[in-house]
């Protein structure tokens, strides 16, 4: 177990210096942050200076050893754009995100995994049916159109909801959240359904391929015949063997979710990480590119780490071994 | 429930939704863009200059024409070559209530250079060489050689007090700590990408604001915003799609505003010796660079058809430009007259200039820069391919676009140049002198036009003090440049507006800046 925890933190490491290379060949292939940056008015003195400031004239070997050669001093550096620390940049933003892919998850798995149940259980009926008509649309139209849609409702005509934005911050067992307040809430509800609907699809998907396969296997007939109330057969027997590709899914799922939330967070303006790093991405603020990569690698990593984990308490025969 | 019934049954609702603003004194304002840091000496971006303004003065004003105002000075006037005296206003309180002098400014000038960012404000006071306090109300500013447009540079010159120390950064700023200045409204909080907000000052030198609270939200998805809008969740917009403008125009709850902006789409024809891409025909390169004839450049000119560009590429949001400045602008040359569309005078001087079956060109645009680039860039690659022209038109991200153009690699590019300042020296200075570090113009000619007889005009312009003076010089250099076809400028874009009709009134800017004591409530 020890060594398994090791060679996956090697793992993240590795994979943390190649993203942050990555981040600093593809900037530097690219071309200069300065001109995409600089005033229509700065004359070529004005260039030199600043470009020689931030370092981008030396050779790009060197500045990734001064790159490095900070990280171990725990200075992740300065956003070019904003001048402040970029961890505390990134973390002004990421409650918001973590907050709505939260409410966002809570969602899906709430709604989808009973869904995919129940679609399972009685493939034939007409809810059934329902069900796995609206799940097609769930991942197969575009999250920013039906967030258009949402808003156009709820937001414009009904005016049940507000548009967008985030709503009063308040405390929960400590921590400042908007999942505290009323109004936070009448905030989050909205972008965190629009987000939700393409896992939920999924989900619904999986669960139920994986209940039709179930309940024709011989345990379930020997159960059956023994008697158990279907109610306990699903629950109890079938849903834990079913859950191993669920629970793969549902990791991949919310690691992309946080990490590219973006669209929804536009659409709805939630004060989010992922407009941040879309404005970074274009005006090439290398500092806040890296950080928040090596944040999502480290992000992934540590949610695959958690699925292996459960996939051994879901299932006995999995063993996590040093050489997973 | 057939469609028409739908359309005006969600008509009625979202009239219904509008209604429900906020409070009447306060107003909310949805924004493409926020600034980057709540100190004002960090950055020259627009949304920055636009967002600070209602925190701190700057020295000099301007007005709806971009021309000189008095601000925080009520006069100035050179007195020798590189000299130049400020008179200040009396009685005007910072936020903390300490008066402002001229120990400020002079220190506000000073502490540019130590904490400025990538986007450099020392453009502002590169020609500064000391600052002298002759008394509490007078500054004496020693340039750097001669200096005309020093009034100009302090229009984006704002004032901090001199207790603000040298040490305080970005965060000292945007915590509010520092956030002192002398505007109409006091700063309360700010987070990047996240909403501005603030208070009215009482002890405001000028008019008091007409609203307690402003709540300048960034919205930069253009569909949220005008949902936002339509919700009632904000008051205002700024940067309306020229989709929904015409939706808007013919909805009585909302009001639409519309300015010409200072910024023009120029074509860039490079004119070196030897072209970046390749200017080909029938699959060889042509012998020199065809776009080193002015008779080709005129050619090109002529057959765009801008009327076209304006009303039907650009939905009627733009006007036709003949020089790289907007009319009533300082040095805008009234001897230019209206570049009109002549596809045959177009095919002749072509045909003259020895390539009467055209060539083939590669076009290279931004994409993502100013509402429009991509259409019309499109649109110019048509226009040109009925003159004879092969075109390889291609719109690119700015990210990738501006670098590239730094490089010059491309024979011929069109990008967006606005013209900030209000003044020729700003536009003509950096795209059109010849390339000059000394001087500091040319900076940003990506063409290699260069005309002796133009730079001579421009140099004794920008050397001369008396406005008159240097106004016609300036106007003879922009025709020179504009004759030559150094650059071909194609549209003015505008912008729009939108607000709910009934809680306020606005009258847009040509800077495109939306400031919130400009905008009055409805009566």
């Amino acid at each position: 177990m020890l060594g398994y925890l090791a060679r996956r933190l090697a793992q993240a490491v590795v994979v943390v210096f190649a993203m942050s290379i990555i981040v600093f060949v593809g900037v530097y292939a690219i071309g200069n942050p300065i001109d995409v940056l600089i005033d229509p008015g700065a004359t070529q003195e004005i260039r030199a200076k600043l470009i020689a400031q931030y370092g981008l004239d030396q050779p790009l070997w060197r500045q990734y050893f001064t790159f490095l050669a900070n990280v171990a001093q725990g200075d992740l550096g300065t956003s070019m754009v904003y001048n402040i620390p970029v961890v505390d940049l990134v973390f002004s933003r990421l409650p918001a995100t973590l907050e709505l892919v939260f409410v966002s998850v809570c969602i899906a798995t709430f709604i989808g995994i009973p869904a995919g149940l129940y679609a399972g259980y009685k493939p034939g009926s007409l809810a059934a049916r329902a069900i796995m008509a609206l799940s097609v649309l769930g991942f197969s139209v575009p999250t920013f159109w039906i967030g258009m849609l949402l808003i156009m409702a709820f937001a414009v005509n009904l005016g049940w909801l507000p548009s967008g934005g985030r709503g009063d911050v308040g405390s929960l067992f400590g921590i400042p959240t908007s999942l505290a307040t009323a109004d936070g809430w009448s905030h989050v509800i909205m972008p965190a359904l629009n987000l939700s609907l393409f896992k939920m699809g999924l989900l619904i998907r999986l669960t139920r391929a994986g209940m039709v396969e179930a309940m024709q296997t011989d345990y379930v007939k020997f159960a059956r015949a023994q008697g158990l109330p279907d109610r306990q057969i699903v629950f109890n027997h079938v849903l834990r063997n079913i859950s191993i590709p669920i629970v793969t899914v549902f990791g991949l799922e919310l690691g992309s979710t946080l990490a590219f939330a973006v669209v929804t967070e536009s659409v709805f303006t939630w004060p989010g990480v992922g407009k941040l790093i879309i404005d970074s991405i274009l005006q090439l603020d290398r500092p806040v590119m890296v950080t928040y990569l090596v944040l999502v690698v480290i992000l992934f990593v540590l949610i695959n780490l958690v699925v292996d984990l459960v996939y051994a308490r879901l299932d006995p025969r999995v063993r996590l071994k040093g050489k997973a | 429930m057939t469609r028409a019934t739908l359309k005006s049954a969600v008509a009625a609702l979202a009239l219904l939704g509008t209604a429900s603003t906020a409070m009447a004194d306060d107003l909310v304002i949805g924004l493409r863009a926020g600034p980057d840091s709540i100190d004002p000496h960090w950055s020259t971006l627009g949304s920055q200059a636009e967002a600070l303004r209602h925190i701190y003065d700057t020295l000099v004003d301007v007005d709806d024409n971009l021309q000189l105002k008095p601000g925080l000075a009520l006069s100035w006037e050179a007195v020798d070559d590189t000299t130049w005296d400020f008179k200040l206003r009396e009685g005007v309180k910072f936020h903390d209530g300490s008066d402002f002098t001229a120990e400020d400014v002079k220190f506000s000038i000073e502490r540019i250079p130590e904490v400025t960012g990538p986007m450099s404000m020392t453009l502002y006071t590169k020609y500064v060489d000391s600052v002298e306090v002759v008394d509490d109300y007078t500054l004496r500013i020693h340039t750097k050689g001669i200096a005309p447009a020093l009034p100009n540079d302090f229009t984006r010159l704002f004032v901090v007090p001199s207790e603000t120390g040298m040490e305080a950064r970005n965060e000292e700023f945007n915590s509010g700590a520092k956030a002192i200045g002398t505007g109409p409204y006091t700063f309360v909080s700010w987070q990047p990408k996240g909403d501005l907000v603030l208070e009215k000052f009482d002890g405001y030198w000028a008019e008091t604001p007409e609203w307690d609270k402003v709540i300048r939200k960034e919205i930069p998805d253009d569909a949220a915003r005008v949902a936002a809008l339509r919700s009632g969740e904000v008051d205002m917009i700024n940067y309306v799609p020229a989709s929904d403008y015409l939706a808007m125009k013919n909805d009585s709850g909302l009001e639409t505003f519309i300015s010409d902006s200072v910024y023009i789409l120029n074509v860039q024809p490079s004119v070196v010796d030897e072209e970046p891409q390749p200017i080909t025909l029938n699959g060889e390169p042509v012998d020199g660079n065809p776009l080193q004839d002015v008779r080709v450049r005129k050619a090109l000119d002529l057959a765009i058809n801008r009327d076209v560009l304006v009303n039907v590429v650009l939905e009627g949001l733009g006007t036709p430009a003949n020089q790289l400045m907007p009319e009533g602008f300082f040095g805008y040359s009234d001897k230019i007259g209206a570049r009109e569309y002549d596809i045959e005078q177009a095919k002749a001087l072509l045909a003259e200039a020895g390539y009467p079956d055209g060539f083939e060109i590669d076009f290279t645009c931004t994409n993502n820069r100013v509402p429009g680039d991509a259409v019309v860039c499109e649109a110019l690659a048509q226009m040109w391919s009925r003159l004879g022209l092969k075109v390889k038109a291609q719109a690119l991200n700015g990210t990738v676009f501006f670098p590239a153009a730094a490089r010059k690699e491309y024979t011929m590019a069109m990008s967006a140049w606005g013209t900030l300042t209000g003044e020729a020296a700003y536009t003509y200075g950096a795209l059109a002198h010849s390339p000059d570090e000394e001087k500091g113009f040319g900076n940003f000619n990506r063409t290699g036009y260069s005309n002796p007889e133009f730079d001579k005009v421009f140099d004794e312009g920008a050397q001369t003090l008396d406005p008159e003076a240097r106004r016609k010089l300036y106007e003879e250099a922009s025709y020179i440049a504009m004759e030559d076809r150094a650059l071909i400028p194609t549209v003015i874009l505008q912008t729009v507006w939108a607000a709910d009709a009934a809680s306020l009134t606005f009258a847009p800017r040509v800077d495109q800046e939306t400031r919130a004591y400009e905008i009055w409530p409805a009566k």
